[in-house]
């Protein structure tokens, strides 16, 4: 069930090109942005990290909001309500599909990051800096399946994900930009400490559990 | 840590809990608009009943309405009581 | 009943916070460091240990909500959460002013507790927004709830994370209150937050009072006859559906 799903989130990603390719037109966008708003050529280290951060926590925020928005639309809420299967079951193809969406975002920008902004070479840092991605995206992708589903059928939706979304990813952010703040840095890169990592498995679990828990809740009607 | 003189710091101190102290009366200002309105609609709701026993049984009970009312509160609570019950 | 044991409640409340404010100022010696400004300290600490319990408590009443199916669970939930938002203003505000007397600047990114109150402030600003967008009553203390508990379960999340980014600069009174305090401050202290959380639970009851009373009275309303949902406006505060019980 999660498999058919997913494969329809996607195939109707590919065929609409509706999220992904706005996703990273706006982190590149953004890292031009950040180019003349710091008016600086390279950044480096704990700058870099943040800005890479704040960047893709953005980026990700345009899927939350578009998540679930053709499923309410379009009535699949309703069909999928009728159909006799767990309701869980869309909660993890959405949680896969918004990690998809994140990886394949990251996918673009990391590289154009490098290209535009990053002094060290991406090169040598790549394979961690991926471990850091992973576990910040499972974060973000729990988090965000959550956010869509309570806020899509509001009034205010466009105004709600974000303004649950953002407060709810603070930890994420601190987490995955301060474990690549070392990585960042000019010359040799440092170690990342393990407690960051910590944080952000910690946060993926707690938020992955509590958004098994809840979910049910919210597609009652 | 960069010794404040005395009379500074009373001050801050002063507004602190003067923040806690407007905060809590706020918060009474708030239940005193929710307390008005559930009166407001209280004596609505009495001015109904009252209107909805006259049209019950006209004589007798008017008088008794009238009397109730112009005895105030005393007189108005037994009356919606039976009402409700 | 909420208005049941409300008086006693309401003078204990009196007699113990005013109490615990005057062993605060008058009983407990001054702070070696700080000296008079560390007075700051037995309002905005309890506050804040409060708002945060109240968050929480938030969080186990929104549980119940879903697990009894019982609208005055959410109601009560409703109460907490609100409550809370309101002394969260008077934590952000008195730590502010702490910030300032302490430090010299009205905010300091490097104590934690106060950084990480910001950030659960601001998530919970956007409880009241979620529930006005959402004009059915039943979906609206639905969707709250699965808010409530989200963001409950935040809070403790967030506190660890922002501690753990802060490098420990400050020698700070907040982060060892049983250990470094000296006994009478440890005492005035303890007085404040049973002063505190006596407060909250006062006005938590007296605010499910009002809200009981005025349910009852559309009750009444709707009996007598008077269509009483004409009148409905559209609210972030629960619907004060009462669960079926006899007049």
């Amino acid at each position: 069930m999660v498999w058919a799903i997913l494969r329809k989130e996607l195939r109707v990603e590919l065929r609409t090109l509706e999220s992904v390719p706005a996703m990273s037109l706006f982190s590149v966008t953004t890292f031009v942005l950040f180019h003349f708003a710091l008016a600086r050529d390279t950044v480096d280290g704990s700058l870099a990290s943040g800005i890479l951060w704040v960047t893709l926590l953005f980026a990700s925020v345009l899927a939350i909001n578009r998540l679930f928005v053709a499923d309410e639309e379009q009535g699949g809420f309703d069909g999928f309500l009728l159909a006799p299967v767990d309701r869980s079951a869309l909660l993890i193809a959405k949680f896969l599909t918004l990690l998809a969406f994140l990886v394949v975002l990251e996918v673009v920008a990391v590289p154009a990051f490098g290209l535009l902004l990053l002094e060290p070479s991406l090169g040598r840092i790549l394979p961690r800096l991926i471990g850091i991605l992973l576990l910040a995206d499972v974060g973000i992708a729990a988090v965000g399946t959550l956010v869509g589903a309570l806020a899509v059928r509001t009034r205010a939706r466009d105004l709600l994900g974000p303004l649950l979304a953002l407060p709810l990813l603070v930890p994420v952010v601190i987490g995955a930009a301060r474990a690549c703040a070392p990585l960042m840095a000019v010359g040799h890169p440092g170690r990342i400490p393990v407690r960051w990592l910590e944080t952000l498995g910690l946060y993926d679990l707690v938020f992955g559990l509590v958004a098994y828990a809840v979910f049910d809740f919210l597609l009652e009607d | 840590m960069p010794a404040i003189p005395l009379h500074t710091a009373v001050s801050y101190v002063a507004g602190a809990y003067l923040v806690f102290f407007a905060l809590i009366l706020v918060y009474v200002a708030i239940m005193a608009t929710k307390l008005t309105r559930i009166e407001t609609e209280l004596s609505e709701l009495t001015d109904l009943a009252i209107a909805d026993r006259a049209e019950r049984d006209p004589p007798k009970v008017t008088a008794a309405a009238a009397a109730a009312e112009a005895g105030g509160l005393s007189g108005d609570q037994p009356k919606t009581g039976a009402l409700a019950g | 009943m909420y208005g049941k044991g409300l008086r006693a409640l309401s003078i204990t409340t009196a007699l113990i916070m005013t109490g615990a404010f005057a062993l605060a100022f008058f009983w407990a010696p001054e702070d070696a460091d700080q000296g008079f400004s560390q007075k700051i300290f037995y309002v905005h600490v309890p506050m804040a240990i409060v708002a945060l319990c109240g968050f929480v408590a938030g969080a186990g009443m929104a549980v119940m909500h879903l697990w009894k199916r019982d609208s005055r669970w959410d109601m009560r939930s409703y109460v907490a959460i609100h409550l809370s938002i309101i002394l969260g203003v008077g934590v952000l505000v008195t730590g502010s002013i702490w910030a300032r007397v302490s430090w010299g600047h009205w905010w300091v990114w490097n104590e934690p507790t106060l950084v990480s109150f910001l950030i659960i402030f601001l998530l919970y600003c956007t409880y009241q927004p979620l529930r006005f967008s959402i004009a059915d009553p039943e979906r609206q203390a639905r969707y709250a709830s699965v808010f409530a508990i989200v963001a409950g379960a935040f809070v403790p999340l967030n506190f660890m994370a922002v501690r753990l980014a802060q490098q420990y600069t400050h020698p700070r009174v907040l982060g060892n209150i049983s250990g470094n305090l000296p006994g009478r401050m440890e005492w005035a202290f303890l007085a404040c937050l049973l002063g505190m959380t006596l407060l909250f639970v006062t006005l938590w009851k007296y605010e499910m009072t009002s809200k009981h009373a005025s349910s009852q009275l559309r009750r009444l309303k709707r009996l007598l006859g008077e269509d009483g949902q004409a009148k409905g406006r559209r609210t972030a505060a629960p619907a004060t559906r009462e669960a079926a019980t006899p007049v």
